[in-house]
């Protein structure tokens, strides 16, 4: 079929721009699942290590590596939601760029924390700092004002954390979990869910 | 004010062209990038001199350096702001990731007064360098930047296998692969395209 080129006023054109700033937004907004399923996992690697601590007992394995295990949906739901698009928002790109080089540095950081040891227990501090980058710059980019105070909340408990035990630490990082990733990963879920509602 | 017609491929180059302006105007603030890489640069040198060579058992206190920095970034800053005509979408992403990249550097000089300024926290530092270039060089599409982060981060794996004091120079020289070269490269493509 020829396609037919047609006039669009300056109006029109910013109206397309919007639209599909709106549709690449509304593409970033399925990945609250994402953010869920990390928030979950935080929350629970955390509680499950300060219970240990609090209650002295030893489940003879490293909960941590529990994180691992989100590796799989994260790579199933980006695989699915890649099927579905039909073309890449700038911010998604950016999103993708923010998201990636925030799993290297984990990886980085998981490295120098076995080189190192625990720092004279002061690890958690440097792990909940590198959690408030991606959430701050998401949020800020995204307009997103959940992950902003996300973000900056991890950057109060890793401070915070200095001051504290490692039982508490592990509380103070099942709150970075909490408001860094699960309440703005449900928030966003449901406005998915209302505009799913919206458009049918 | 009369309404012009656009055609798709017409909106389309204006789309691409408000992406190679932004381009344009991150090169200007190059400047940042030269000005906190330079500090960064003087103070990991200064600090190896004074605590290897003069054996200054304050040798921390070179990292005082960066208060004028601060300063200085806040006038030029502010200075910006002023000018700025319209910001954009990747302006903006920058400014978030510096924002966050600062806020972070921040509180790790917090986190490091309570540890100890002896304690093995460069290669995390190198770390944060290489995540703010890698990010940006992303941002700009600017390959010298993505090759500068990706260096930074070799050099924050190679650094854990050295002591504190050899620790410093890998950070000068991180900050030289991903802060100092890449922005005199990204200050020249800039002059090139404007003449």
């Amino acid at each position: 079929m020829p396609e037919k080129e047609n006039e669009m006023t300056g109006q029109e054109s910013l109206k397309l721009i919007s639209e599909m700033i709106v549709k690449a937004k509304r593409s970033y907004i399925t990945t609250g699942a994402a953010s869920i399923v990390w928030g979950i996992l935080i929350v629970i690697c955390s509680l499950l290590t300060w219970y240990q601590i609090y209650a002295q007992v030893s489940f003879g394995f490293d909960v941590w590596l529990l994180v691992f295990v989100a590796l799989l949906p994260q790579i199933y739901f980006s695989i699915k939601e890649k099927q579905k698009k039909n073309f890449v928002g700038h911010d998604e790109k950016i999103m993708t760029y923010v998201w990636s080089t925030f799993a290297i540095c984990i990886f980085i950081l998981s490295f120098y924390n076995s080189k190192f040891g625990d720092n004279n227990g002061n690890s958690t501090a440097l792990f909940m700092l590198l959690y408030g980058i991606p959430t701050f710059i998401t949020g800020g980019v995204c307009n997103f004002k959940p992950m902003i105070t996300g973000g900056l909340i991890c950057w109060i408990l890793s401070v915070a954390s200095m001051f504290t035990n490692m039982a508490t630490d592990m509380l103070f990082m099942a709150a970075c979990g909490l408001f860094a990733w699960l309440i703005p990963g449900i928030i966003l879920w449901k406005r998915y869910k209302k505009q799913q509602t919206a458009d049918v | 004010m009369a309404e012009e017609n656009f055609s798709p491929q017409e909106s389309f180059q204006l789309i691409q062209s408000m992406i190679a302006k932004t381009r344009r105007d991150m090169s200007d603030n190059s400047i940042y990038f030269l000005l906190w890489g330079w500090i960064t640069f003087a103070a990991c040198t200064g600090q190896f001199i004074l605590k290897n060579v003069v054996h200054y058992e304050k040798h921390y206190l070179v990292w005082l350096l960066v208060i004028p920095g601060v300063i200085f970034s806040a006038y030029l800053g502010m200075k910006e702001s002023k000018k700025r005509e319209a910001s954009t979408y990747i302006g903006d992403s920058m400014k978030y990731l510096w924002m966050g990249m600062g806020t972070s550097f921040f509180v790790l000089s917090m986190i490091l007064s309570k540890m100890g300024w002896d304690t093995n926290i460069f290669p995390f530092f190198i770390l944060l360098y290489g995540l703010g270039t890698f990010i940006s060089g992303k941002l700009l599409q600017f390959t010298p930047m993505v090759i500068g982060g990706l260096s930074a981060w070799v050099l924050a794996v190679v650094s854990t296998y050295f002591n504190y004091d050899y620790q410093m120079l890998f950070g000068a020289a991180a900050i030289l692969i991903s802060y100092i070269i890449p922005a005199y490269m990204l200050r020249s493509k800039n002059k090139h395209i404007t003449a």
